[in-house]
């Protein structure tokens, strides 16, 4: 048994969501600047490739940012390679949706999306399950998606970027969370386009000069969102409420939850609807998922290193497959002690995800 | 032979009012003397957290929440850490944010003329 929290999966352009668009939007799609809608990217650029090269397929006149991958590739390179029982999905440049300023747009744009996930890979592919793309900059809209949605098999939460303009803790978000605690479904925050669009800045230290700085930073947009969620009681008021932290590594984490334990015992007045040490609700409500699993030159330091979060509890395997730094299952599990690893390699993501059914596979 | 010093007589015109602390020393301890809701309390002067003066902290009103509405708890009934701020309720001595840690607490009786602080633990 094999649950993989974080396979990437894209259209090859935006001219792909066509069909599932309404005519307005149809026309914004094709129109739009010089060769139809774009999204806003990265300001830099992979040196040698976004994608694993040996899963890369560009299609003809393809010129979108992230590589298209076929449902059959990911069958037959992922899915069957490493007997995957089942795979969460979360979106490439769909993402971008909710850092683009037109909070309307990007409205119609996640919902056609979702559409075509559902109808191109998950209705396909029973091995996949969906995670809902919302537009993060419309809240409301963000819950109109989830409640169309979130009662669907195919779909087993709600994805968030780490890009974004306000942090997800704050009360404007609360129609989001509303609707996904209705419906108990989990929220993923995956680190994807901070400093893009309408985004802050990946670090308050202003923008870095290349990927590789990036892409060692690119937690931070999920570091504030955990302590944001943490701060502002979500948990409290929201109590079926449950968060996964994707791609954002694990020893930060450890440092950060330290340090608002101990800020939270100095400025409890300030936040008093958090009521428990924040570290606390992060054991019942919050999962991490493995990948890029640190990689100390002696392996029994980042088992030292992560300790504190428990992580035969709360680590979900996740390959970031077909990503440059994807992770092998068996090279990550064979990092940690076995007795966590039906945990990780399962058991905590059919436990978060809630997939009864899947004890029984 | 003299015992060693085990307690205070504070006559009660000198005892604390409400929001006041009150320093007194016992066998070389020091202790501070409030008053919370008419009634003494007797607090060893050491924070549990990391050894602070706790006495030299503010005496002030919790802030509490049912989950909806943000309210005031008993008025002047606990003391802030002067070091790091963590709070401590001044009847229990009990930290409001790491139920592992309490103040080192004193008895406190009250006759006719004194209150009376000794080394004893309260009941």
């Amino acid at each position: 048994m094999l649950i993989d929290c974080d396979i990437h999966v894209g259209y090859e352009t935006l001219t792909d969501l066509l069909p599932y668009l309404d005519p307005p939007t149809r026309e914004l799609v094709i129109n739009s600047g010089t060769n139809g809608l774009a999204m806003p990217s990265y300001p830099w650029n992979h040196p040698t490739g976004w994608f694993r090269h040996d899963v890369y397929e560009r299609g003809s006149g393809h010129d979108a940012n992230f590589a298209y991958m076929s449902l059959d590739t990911l069958r037959e390179r992922h899915l069957d390679t490493y007997d995957v029982t089942l795979g969460v999905v979360e979106p490439d440049e769909a993402a971008a949706f909710s850092v683009i300023p037109n909070a309307q747009l990007a409205t119609r744009l996640c919902s056609a999306y979702n559409d075509w996930l559902l109808e191109q890979w998950l209705q396909e592919e029973p091995r996949l399950r969906g995670m809902i793309v919302v537009p993060a900059q419309h809240p409301q809209a963000a819950a109109r998606e989830i409640r169309r949605l979130g009662a669907r098999d195919e779909f087993v939460g709600v994805f968030l970027p780490g890009g974004s303009r306000i942090p997800y803790g704050n009360p404007v978000y609360d129609p989001l969370w509303e609707a996904a605690n209705e419906l108990s479904l989990p929220v993923a925050v995956h680190t994807h386009f901070e400093s893009v669009g309408i985004a802050a800045s990946v670090t308050a230290a202003g923008m870095p000069d290349y990927y590789a700085e990036y892409h060692t930073l690119c937690g931070s947009g999920m570091y504030g969102h955990l302590v944001s969620i943490l701060c502002h009681g979500i948990f409290e008021r929201f109590p079926d409420t449950r968060v996964a932290m994707v791609e954002g590594g694990l020893v930060p984490f450890v440092g950060f939850l330290w340090r608002l334990d101990t800020n939270w015992r100095a400025c409890r007045s300030e936040i008093p609807w958090c009521k428990r040490r924040p570290s606390e609700y992060v054991w019942e409500h919050v999962r991490f998922a493995t990948q890029p699993l640190e990689s100390p030159d002696d392996p029994e330091q980042l088992l030292a290193a992560i300790e504190f979060l428990r992580p035969s509890d709360t680590l979900m395997y996740a390959s970031d497959f077909p990503h440059w730094d994807f992770d092998e299952p068996e090279q990550t599990l064979r990092q940690l002690p076995a007795e966590w690893r039906d945990n990780v390699r399962w058991r905590n993501a059919q436990d978060f995800f809630r997939l009864p059914a899947l004890a029984a596979a | 032979m003299t015992g060693a010093v085990r307690e205070a007589r504070l006559p009660r015109r000198d005892a604390p009012s409400e929001g006041a602390v009150r320093m007194i020393e016992i066998g070389g301890h020091r202790i501070g003397l409030y008053c919370v809701s008419g009634n003494f309390y007797a607090l060893a002067d050491r924070c549990p957290h990391r050894g602070a003066p706790i006495c030299a902290g503010m005496i002030t009103t919790p802030v509490e929440t049912d989950g909806r509405e943000i309210t005031l708890g008993p008025r002047q009934s606990i003391v802030r850490c002067p070091w790091h701020k963590w709070e401590f309720e001044i009847a229990t001595g009990r930290s409001l944010v790491d139920a592992r840690l309490r103040v080192r607490r004193y008895a406190v009786h009250v006759d006719e003329e004194h209150v009376v602080v000794t080394l004893d633990q309260p009941d």
